[in-house]
C-alpha cells in the first residue's frame, strides 16, 4: 500500500500536467489557452534564472528570450511527451547565452576601464570619443537589443519593416528596444 | 498576473496575439529514416550517373574495403538519426554519441586498408593522385544533402546548433563517403583514405562555422513571430 502522496506534490505535478494540455492547444491555435500556459510558466522560467543570474534586469531579459524562443519553435513540442523537461532545456540553452555573454561583457569593460587609466585628460570627452563610446555602447547589447536599436533609432525603419526582416514581433521589438535604451544607460554611466 | 511585470505581461500578450496554429513535427526516427532514404536514393542516383567502378564486384569480396563501406553507411546513418534526435530539446544530449561507433570502426577499417595495400602493393600503393571527377561528385552530393538536412533541422538553431550541424555534415559526408567508394577509380585505400577524410574534415570545419548562423537564418525566415 502506498502512502498518498503530499498535496504539494500532486498539485506541482498536476499544474505540470496542465501545462502539457495547454501547450497542445496552443499548437492547434488556441490563443487563450497559450496565454494562460506563457503565464502560467513564467515564474517556473524566473526561478530557473535566478538560479544563475542575480541581476533583475538580466532575468526579466532571459525570461522574454525564453519564451521567444519558446514561441519559435512550440511546433517541436511533442504532446505525448512532458513539458517541463522541453521547457527547462530552452530555458538553460538562454541562461547559458546570457551568463557567456556577461562574461564577454565584463572582459571588454576590464578593458575599457585599463583603457581609461591609461589615458592622459586631454584624450577624453572630444565628440569623437563619445560617438565612438556610443557606437561600442550598442556594439556590447545582446544581438536582439542592437538589431532594434540599429535598424528602428539608427536607420529609422518602421516597427513592421524591422519585425519582417528580423522575424521579431511588434511587441518583441518595444521591449528590446525599451531593455536596450536601460543597457545604454547604464553602459554609457558607468 | 500579479507577479509578473507590465513589460513582461504585454510581451506575453503580443506572442499570443500572433499565435497561429503549428503543424508539430514527426517523430524523429520516422523524420531521419524519411531524410535517409532521400539521401541514398540521391547519392546512388549521382552514383549511376558518373558510372560504377569498373571492378566493384571484385572490390566488395575484398574484406577490408566492404568493412570500410559498411563502417561509412554505420556512421551517415547513426549521424543521421543522431543529428535528429540531439535538434529537439527534450532529447538527451547523448544522442550525439551515436555515431560514434560507425566512426571507430570507419577510422580503423580505412587504417586496416592502408596496412593491407602496404603488404599487397608495396610502396607503389602509396602513391598520391588527384581527381576532379571526385571533386564534383562530392560538391554535388554534399552541398545540397547538406543544406536540405540542415534546413529540415532550423529549430536547432535555439537550441543545439553547433552538435546539430556536425551530425548533419558528418552524415553526408560519410553518406557521400560510401558513393565516391563504390564510383571513383583509386585502387588503393590511402587515396580513399585522404579524399574521404580530407573531404569530412573539410565540411566539418565548414559546418562549426556557417552551419550555427545557416540555422539560425533558416529559423529566421521560417519562423515569422
Amino acid at each position: 500500500m502506498h502512502a498518498p502522496a503530499h498535496p504539494r506534490l500532486v498539485s506541482h505535478a498536476a499544474a505540470k500536467d496542465n501545462w502539457a494540455c495547454l501547450m497542445a492547444r496552443a499548437q492547434d491555435g488556441d490563443r487563450q489557452a497559450y496565454r494562460a500556459l506563457l503565464i502560467a510558466i513564467t515564474p517556473y522560467i524566473r526561478a530557473l534564472t535566478r538560479r544563475a543570474l542575480r541581476d533583475a534586469a538580466d532575468v526579466d531579459e532571459v525570461v522574454q528570450d525564453v519564451l521567444l524562443t519558446l514561441h519559435q519553435i512550440r511546433h517541436t513540442y511533442d504532446p505525448s511527451r512532458p513539458f517541463a523537461p522541453w521547457l527547462a532545456t530552452i530555458a538553460r540553452r538562454r541562461i547559458v547565452d546570457r551568463v557567456r555573454w556577461n562574461a564577454n561583457h565584463t572582459a571588454q569593460k576590464m578593458a575599457s576601464v585599463a583603457a581609461l587609466l591609461t589615458e592622459t585628460p586631454t584624450e577624453r570627452h572630444s565628440p569623437q570619443d563619445e560617438r565612438n563610446g556610443l557606437r561600442e555602447a550598442i556594439d556590447a547589447l545582446p544581438e536582439r537589443q542592437r538589431h532594434a536599436i540599429e535598424l528602428l533609432k539608427l536607420r529609422g525603419l518602421t516597427l513592421q519593416e524591422v519585425s519582417q526582416q528580423t522575424g521579431m514581433s511588434i511587441g518583441s521589438l518595444k521591449a528590446a528596444t525599451h531593455r536596450a535604451f536601460k543597457a545604454l544607460r547604464r553602459l554609457l554611466s558607468e | 498576473m500579479s507577479n509578473i511585470d507590465h513589460t513582461i505581461e504585454s510581451f506575453i500578450a503580443s506572442l499570443a496575439e500572433t499565435a497561429v496554429p503549428v503543424r508539430r513535427l514527426w517523430p524523429p526516427f520516422v523524420r531521419a529514416s524519411l531524410w535517409l532514404v532521400f539521401a541514398v536514393a540521391t547519392i546512388l542516383a549521382l552514383a549511376l550517373l558518373k558510372g560504377m567502378h569498373h571492378d566493384l564486384a571484385l572490390r566488395l569480396a575484398r574484406r577490408e574495403f566492404a568493412l570500410e563501406l559498411f563502417a561509412s553507411l554505420a556512421t551517415g546513418v547513426g549521424a543521421a538519426f543522431a543529428a535528429f534526435y540531439v535538434s529537439l530539446p527534450d532529447r538527451s544530449p547523448l544522442w550525439a554519441l551515436l555515431p560514434v561507433p560507425g566512426l571507430v570502426l570507419w577510422s580503423f577499417a580505412m587504417g586496416v586498408g592502408c596496412y593491407a595495400d602496404w603488404i599487397r602493393l608495396g610502396p607503389n600503393g602509396f602513391i598520391l593522385g588527384s581527381s576532379f571527377e571526385c571533386l564534383g561528385f562530392i560538391v554535388l552530393s554534399t552541398v545540397p544533402l547538406s543544406a536540405a538536412l540542415l534546413y529540415l533541422l532550423r529549430h536547432a538553431a535555439a537550441i543545439r546548433p553547433i552538435a546539430t550541424t556536425t551530425l548533419s555534415t558528418l552524415s553526408v559526408a560519410a553518406l557521400a563517403g560510401v558513393g565516391q567508394s563504390l564510383t571513383h577509380h583509386f585502387d588503393t585505400t590511402l587515396m580513399i583514405l585522404l579524399w574521404h577524410a580530407g573531404t569530412t574534415g573539410l565540411l566539418l570545419a565548414t559546418a562549426r562555422f556557417l552551419g550555427p548562423s545557416f540555422l539560425r537564418k533558416a529559423m529566421g525566415r521560417a519562423a515569422r513571430v
